[in-house]
Formats: structure tokens, C-alpha cells, sequence
């Protein structure tokens, strides 16, 4: 099976902005990917040129097997929520999922009976009827991705489909997407600012600074090779907190040391290099050796947000 | 051929369903009782004033119908833009000169039905003239010819404009450029190049066929060469807006 995704040397830039240095990318088939970066990073340049609406500077791809020269057929196998996509107001929802899914050559017939189902999937059935203008934010975007399934897409891009809603709306979505991957089997790509929904259900991760990759590959990897979490808190009964004070700032392993005053705890900053599985043993022994009753010990998990904060944060 | 009657299905709906061609047709008939109240109460008309009355009548139905068609053309891609919705209409597999006739002839169904509104007013001030059949046809077949092409102008700016405000600037300025030669003073009229410009123009050419018929009784058949002009720029008109819509991108004057 060709890859869902596959660029080589693809670049775009805006008048003298180069808004897409020359990016390399393979992504597997039924793959979540989570597209990630921060504003202006190029996610929305590079899904636009992959679902052909934007033609690159120079590089080749191809998106579900077809090359870039094929961009029709590109079409008739990617579905897509676009960046701000907008609606027709004065339609129902379900005039809109048949419309287009006639455009994609669907008869009368199987474009009502795929509108019926995508809204049925995305939770709008009992709003089918009712105009997009009553839409709330959250019904609009889960249209929107309906809308991207209408051709039974092979590979999906979800340009932050999460964008403005609530929590609750936020989850509802990231259902629906999650969903597409594992019952459709489809790719999806999806971009967004939010890493946490990105922890929560994508297979593998890419992260875009300025134009250029920055990190790819599993959740977990990504978030231990890009930030080893530096930061810890070690508790002790108020009496010790000055002795331990005094000890953590000889320790070689910590860099910084600040008393939280709310409670009886010192936030310690590791000295760079270091992970916390080997800074924490020596930390306890040093309080141990110091005779001072260690109450907790506690080293951050590597977190995704971590890695995203250090890896785009020369811009 | 199913997109493109899909397309225009979901046009026409818009625009007559919600969108803006009730209020717009509801305006030209206002305009055209006003026109033809005016005319119409001066008592003192003589056959040929009479004919005169419809000739104009027809002229001002063609002349505001254009200008209705080429609002909603201007729009037409322009307006998708700015509201965020073209961007899923160009992913679809759907050519885009598909995308663009659709909305084409979503605008011109504007001419017809502001011709249809027109019939009642052409007959009543041509009673009696005999005029009245070659009103309607030749009225139908002119304006058509008038109307296609500036909506196909309009297409065509709306594809290539990156704001709807500038794509109604334009298509109107154009409109007012196409009209202006018939405000031309008789002499200046007379002279070889204004002659050329005024046969070449399908709105004067068109304008003037439509007058020669009516308002002087002429035969169908004697001035057909004033129509060769409508009926040449009418279609490369369309073509050309065909061949711009298939070069439809997100930001028209980019390569995208
Ligand atoms: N049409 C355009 N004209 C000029 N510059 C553009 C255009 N579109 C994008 N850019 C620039 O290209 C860069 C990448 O933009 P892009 O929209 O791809 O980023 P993004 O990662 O999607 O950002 P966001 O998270 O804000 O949506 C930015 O610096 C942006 O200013
Ligand atoms: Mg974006």
C-alpha cells in the first residue's frame, strides 16, 4: 500500500516570506497524525498545497497514492475542513452535505441517503433541517467535517477543527474524529494548538516551526527527546524546609531552587542534561544523607506541551 | 452536464429563495411603472411617440436588468470568497468552469424573469402600435444578447478580484463605460471611429437594432449586421469567462 501521504522537497513562500522550507513527509496509511506548530508555522500552507489548492514553489508529493500533477484526482480522495471555512446560511445542514455530495458525482438518491448518515455520525441528525444561520459554533464545525467525509475520503485534513469551542464541544469532536480514524480506516491530519486533544488521540505526532519540521514521531518520543521535564518539588515538614534549602542549593544536579510559600515545598529546576530518573535518586540521597525527613519527591512526566514550548521557541 | 445543473440548482435556489432576487425584481418593477407611467401620461401621443414609448421602455427593462444580472455576477465568486466558502467548492472534483457557469446562469434567470415582468408594460403602451410582437422578440433576443455579455464580464472580474467591493466597482464602472456611447450627441455619432465603437459595443449596437425595429418600423431582416457585434462579444465573452473560471484559485493575482 502507497503511503496516505508522501512530499519530498516541497516549498511555498509568500512574496519574500518563506512560509514552507523545503519539507519532507511520510505519513502511513489510517494513520492520526497530529499536525501541530504555532501561529504562522505553515500547517495551513502546507495542507492547502497538499489538497491542491495552493501550488508549491517547487517539491513533489503525492496524497493517497496519486501524484500532484493528478490534482481532480487528488480531490476525489482527500476531504478536508478547511482553515475559517464558511457555510451557506440560508441552507439546512442537510443541503449541504447533498449538495456537495453531489458535486462529487453522488445521484439525488445517495447524496440524501450520505447526508443522512454523516449527520447521523457527527450528532446534527435532529438539526438536519434546521439553517446553518441557527448553527452554533461547535454544530458548524462538526458540519464542516461532515462535510469533509462526504466523498468517503481516504485521507482526511482537519484544519483545527476545535477552534473556538468549548471544552465539551472541543470533546465532542475529538470523538467524532477518532472515530473516523478507527471506523473508516481513513488518514486523518489533524492541525491544532491543542496539545492535549493531540495526546489524546493521535498515533504520531509532527511539529512545525517556521516552515520546517521540527519533530515527528510518537507522542511519547516526541515529548522525551524534544523536553525532558526540568522541573520537580520536593515536600518537607516546615521545620527542615531552611536545612533543605540549604542542601538542594549544594546539590550539583539542581540548577535553581524557589520555596513555594503556599506549601512546605521547593520547586527544583534540574540542571540542563540531566533526566529525571537520574537526577531523582541523587537528589533523595543528598536529603537523606542530610538526615532530613523527605516527605515526597516529585520529578514532572515528560508532556507533550514541553516539547512544543522548547521546540518553537526561537520564534 | 449533472454538476452543472447541480450547480445552478443550488444557485437558483440561493438567489431566489433567500438571497436577493425577490428584492432586486421587486425593484426594477418599480422602476419600470415609474418609466412607464411617465411615458405613458403624456396624452398627447402620436403613433410613432407611442413606438418611441416602448423603445424606450424596452431600453431602460434591458438597461436595468444588466445592471441587476451583473450585481449578482459580480458577486458570484467574489462573494465566496469573502465568506469563507469558496475554498470547499474548489476542493470538490467539480471543474471550476463548471463552478462558474452555474453561477452564470443562476444570474441570467434574473434577465428572464425581469423580462417576464416587463411583457405586461411593453403591452400596454404598444396596444394598438402593432408593434407589439416585434417588441417582445426582438426585446428577448437583444437583451439576452446585452445581458450575457456583461454578466460574463462580471464572472469574469469577480474570479480574478480579491474583494467584492472591488469586483462591483468594476463590473459597474464597465456597465456605465458600455451605456456611455449611446449618450453620445448625434454628430459626434456620425464619424468613423464613433460609428465602429457604436456597432462594436454590444450595448449600443444591440440598443440601436432594437430602436431601428420598434421605434421605426423597420424589417427584421435590414439591420441584422448591428447585431453581428452582440452576438460575437456575447459569446467570447462567456468563452473568455469560462476560460478564466477554470483558472479559479483561493487569492486570485497569486500563483495558486
Ligand atoms: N496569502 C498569504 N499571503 C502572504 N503571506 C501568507 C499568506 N498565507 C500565509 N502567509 C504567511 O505564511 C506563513 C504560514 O502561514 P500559515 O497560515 O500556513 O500558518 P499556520 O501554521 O496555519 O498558522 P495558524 O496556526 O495561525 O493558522 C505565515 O507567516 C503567514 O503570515
Ligand atoms: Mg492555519
Amino acid at each position: 500500500m502507497p503511503p496516505a501521504i508522501a512530499c519530498t522537497g516541497l516549498s511555498k513562500s509568500y512574496g519574500p516570506r518563506q512560509a514552507v522550507q523545503p519539507l519532507e513527509l511520510e505519513v502511513e496509511p489510517g494513520t492520526l497524525l497530529g499536525f501541530l506548530g504555532p501561529n504562522g508555522a505553515g500547517k495551513t500552507s502546507v495542507i492547502r498545497i497538499l489538497t491542491t489548492i495552493l501550488t508549491p514553489d517547487a517539491g513533489a508529493f503525492t496524497v493517497a497514492g496519486v501524484p500532484h500533477d493528478r490534482p481532480a484526482e487528488i480531490r476525489r480522495r482527500v476531504g478536508v475542513l478547511p482553515e475559517s471555512a464558511g457555510y451557506a446560511e440560508g441552507q439546512t445542514g442537510e443541503q449541504v452535505l447533498t449538495f456537495f455530495a453531489r458535486l462529487y458525482g453522488q445521484s439525488g438518491t445517495q447524496a440524501s441517503a450520505t447526508a443522512r448518515e454523516l449527520l447521523d455520525l457527527v450528532g446534527l441528525a435532529e438539526r438536519a433541517r434546521t439553517l446553518v444561520a441557527g448553527y452554533s459554533r461547535g454544530m458548524r464545525q462538526r458540519l464542516g467535517i461532515a462535510r469533509a467525509l462526504v466523498n468517503r475520503p481516504e485521507v482526511v485534513f482537519l484544519d483545527e477543527p476545535t477552534l473556538g469551542l468549548d471544552p465539551a464541544g472541543q470533546r465532542q469532536v475529538l470523538q467524532v474524529i477518532g472515530g473516523i480514524a478507527r471506523q473508516r480506516g481513513s488518514t486523518v491530519v489533524l492541525s491544532t494548538h491543542l496539545l492535549a486533544e493531540v495526546e489524546e488521540v493521535c498515533d504520531r505526532v509532527v511539529i512545525l516551526n517556521a516552515g520546517r519540521v521540527v519533530a515527528d514521531g510518537g507522542i511519547d518520543e516526541v515529548a522525551r527527546v524534544a523536553a525532558a521535564p526540568r522541573q520537580g518539588r520536593v515536600r518537607l515538614p516546615a521545620d527542615s524546609v531552611a536545612a533543605g534549602l540549604r542542601v538542594l542549593s549544594a546539590s550539583p544536579e539542581v540548577a535553581r531552587i524557589a520555596r513555594s510559600e503556599a506549601r512546605d515545598e521547593i520547586v527544583v529546576e534540574l540542571r540542563e542534561g540531566l533526566t529525571p530518573a537520574e537526577a531523582g535518586p541523587r537528589i533523595l540521597r543528598a536529603l537523606l544523607d542530610a538526615d532530613l525527613p523527605v516527605l515526597a519527591v516529585e520529578l514532572d512526566r515528560g508532556r507533550l506541551s514541553d516539547a512544543f514550548l522548547t521546540l518553537t521557541a526561537d520564534t | 452536464m449533472t454538476r452543472l445543473r447541480v450547480v445552478a440548482a443550488q444557485e437558483l435556489r440561493d438567489l431566489w429563495l433567500t438571497g436577493r432576487g425577490l428584492p432586486l425584481i421587486l425593484a426594477y418593477a418599480v422602476l419600470l411603472s415609474v418609466t412607464s407611467y411617465l411615458v405613458a401620461s403624456n396624452r398627447a401621443l402620436n403613433f410613432l411617440e407611442q413606438r418611441e414609448a416602448v423603445g424606450l421602455t424596452l431600453q431602460v427593462g434591458v438597461g436595468v436588468a444588466a445592471l441587476l444580472v451583473l450585481v449578482v455576477a459580480a458577486d458570484a465568486i467574489s462573494g465566496e470568497r469573502e465568506r469563507g466558502t469558496l475554498e470547499s467548492l474548489l476542493l470538490t472534483p467539480a471543474p471550476r468552469w463548471v463552478l462558474l457557469a452555474g453561477k452564470g446562469l443562476a444570474a441570467m434567470s434574473l434577465w428572464l424573469v425581469a423580462y417576464v415582468v416587463s411583457v405586461p408594460y411593453v403591452w400596454y403602451l404598444a396596444r394598438g402600435t402593432g408593434v407589439l410582437g416585434r417588441a417582445l422578440v426582438a426585446g428577448l433576443g437583444v437583451g439576452t444578447l446585452i445581458v450575457l455579455f456583461l454578466c460574463s464580464l462580471g464572472l469574469a472580474i469577480s474570479t480574478v478580484t480579491g474583494s467584492n467591493r472591488v469586483a462591483l466597482s468594476v463590473s459597474f464602472f464597465l456597465l456605465l463605460a458600455a451605456f456611455f456611447p449611446t449618450q453620445l450627441p448625434t454628430a459626434a455619432q456620425s464619424g468613423g471611429v464613433a460609428d465602429v465603437l457604436l456597432r462594436v459595443d454590444p450595448v449600443t449596437a444591440g440598443l440601436h437594432y432594437l430602436s431601428e425595429l420598434v421605434v421605426r418600423g423597420r424589417p427584421a431582416g435590414e439591420d441584422l449586421g448591428w447585431l453581428v457585434g452582440p452576438i460575437v462579444l456575447a459569446v467570447a465573452a462567456a468563452a473568455a469567462a469560462c476560460t478564466v473560471g477554470a483558472r479559479m484559485s483561493l487569492r486570485p493575482g497569486r500563483r495558486a
